[in-house]
């Protein structure tokens, strides 16, 4: 069933395969989301059955605290996150090596697993990672603070009790308590500096993708400088948020990596939609929307995405009922 | 937005067994008082009726597996629709999917 008891914690857990199984040799895929207003269900739609459908074995699963993962009071750190990530590959019995997807934190936390753990790695995908050698737990801790202080405000109260909707509220009051009722805020400061030795080192292939228009963009390309086996894929008109903005080409992109990588890269090519994705203001500043309750008041049910951003650098979220469209 | 091929559905007896299947699996998953009496329908929207958690659609998908087995490939199914294209879907559709499969392996 889909839940697995892992360094003394339940996991939630889903696994995909092809109609018939998964082959012997097919790659098997672990995918790592993002912190708080985030969980398995991003990947699970946006990559998940698209890479099972074409072959690969996919364990997606809550992090501890989060989707329907319990929510421990404590241990929250990195390497905590990565010994429920061994634990959970044990309890399902995988002794081959993976392919770890993260996004956002969960990028970051692959990265970190990768070079811990070179052995149990086939290669490593970094969708949107918070990456800086210097003060990593320092800026992990101030983004969640910025995030607990955001979800706190009285505005969001209002709306969520008259205007966000049951989805959107849900996983909005799930991450209000894993702020207020579990050490993950100290627990960041606790992230250990990532070592440039390793860095440079390691041999795992990793793919990274950024959106051009991400307000971490500019992280990007230190991470390229320091790692020798990094593609980096940067998608023009896409934000922090592009695992849901641009779903459709990261599923060509990963097939591409995980099947066919001789092959030529696809080639990133605008949705006929041609929307644009821009990071919006109160993102990067890390408040509430402005317009919260705004559209509401004027009209009921818009705005009701303002609820992507709230926790958008500690995560992506995919509350069911909200559109794609910020800002 | 009635499409014809899905009211007709309603006529169906198989039809009408495999909706109240998913309308059963869905008040379980959604598991609040008042989807107890609530109506699903196959007009009945994920999103906008039910204001179903993207998460809660996972658990779903799940137990519709467990239930249906090989017969039906939901992998299949959902592997190249985005979340809203999923939420935004009707319960007929999903219905519709899984009769037509289960069709598809009894022949």
């Amino acid at each position: 069933m889909a839940e697995v008891t892992a360094n003394g914690v339940r996991l939630h857990v889903q696994r995909l395969a092809p109609p018939g199984g998964a082959g012997p040799d097919a790659p098997i895929v672990v995918t790592v989301h993002g912190m708080v207003m985030d969980n398995l269900s991003s990947f699970y739609f946006a990559i998940g059955n698209s890479l099972a459908s074409a072959g690969a074995q996919v364990i997606a699963y809550d992090l501890r605290g989060h989707g329907k993962s319990e929510r421990t009071a404590t241990g929250y750190r990195l390497t905590d996150a990565m010994d429920d990530l061994s634990a959970m590959l044990d309890a399902l019995g995988v002794d081959r090596p993976v392919h770890l997807i993260g996004n956002s934190y969960g990028a970051t936390m692959v990265l970190a697993y990768g070079l811990a753990n070179p052995a149990r790695v086939a290669s490593m995908t970094l969708v949107e990672p918070p990456f800086q050698i210097e003060g990593l737990g320092e800026e992990m801790a101030s983004s969640l603070a910025q995030v607990s202080f955001g979800l706190s405000d009285a505005e969001v109260e209002t709306w969520l009790e008259e205007g966000a909707g049951r989805a959107v509220t849900r996983i909005t009051r799930s991450a209000q308590k894993l702020l207020n009722d579990t050490t993950i805020a100290a627990d960041m400061l606790e992230t250990e500096p990532f070592s440039p030795e390793k860095l440079r080192e390691t041999t795992t292939p990793v793919l990274a993708i950024y959106g051009a228009n991400s307000d971490i963009i500019h992280q990007a390309e230190e991470l390229q400088s320091l790692v020798p086996s990094c593609t980096l894929v940067i998608l023009e008109h896409h934000t922090h948020m592009v695992l849901r903005e641009a779903a459709e080409y990261l599923r060509q992109l990963l097939r591409w990596w995980l099947f066919d990588r001789a092959a030529p890269q696809p080639v990133y090519s605008m949705p006929e939609s041609r929307q644009q994705y821009v990071t919006p203001e109160w993102v990067t500043q890390m408040v509430p929307p402005p317009d919260l309750n705004a559209g509401r008041r004027a009209a009921a049910g818009a705005g009701a995405e303002a609820g992507d951003g709230v926790g958008a650098h500690a995560g992506s979220t995919t509350p069911g009922s909200t559109s794609t469209t910020p800002g | 937005m009635t499409s014809p091929g899905i009211a007709d559905l309603q006529t169906d007896p198989a039809e009408e067994k495999i909706l109240e299947q998913v309308a059963t699996l869905l008040r379980e998953v959604i598991g609040e008082e008042y989807v107890l009496d609530l109506q699903i329908t196959l007009e009945t929207s994920f999103n906008e009726d039910l204001e179903l958690e993207s998460i809660e659609f996972v658990t779903l998908a799940d137990r519709l597996t467990a239930t249906y087995g090989t017969r039906v490939d939901f992998v299949g199914f959902l592997s190249e629709k985005d979340v809203d294209q999923v939420i935004n879907m009707k319960v007929g559709e999903v219905v519709d999917y899984i009769s037509t499969s289960l069709a598809a392996s009894d022949g």
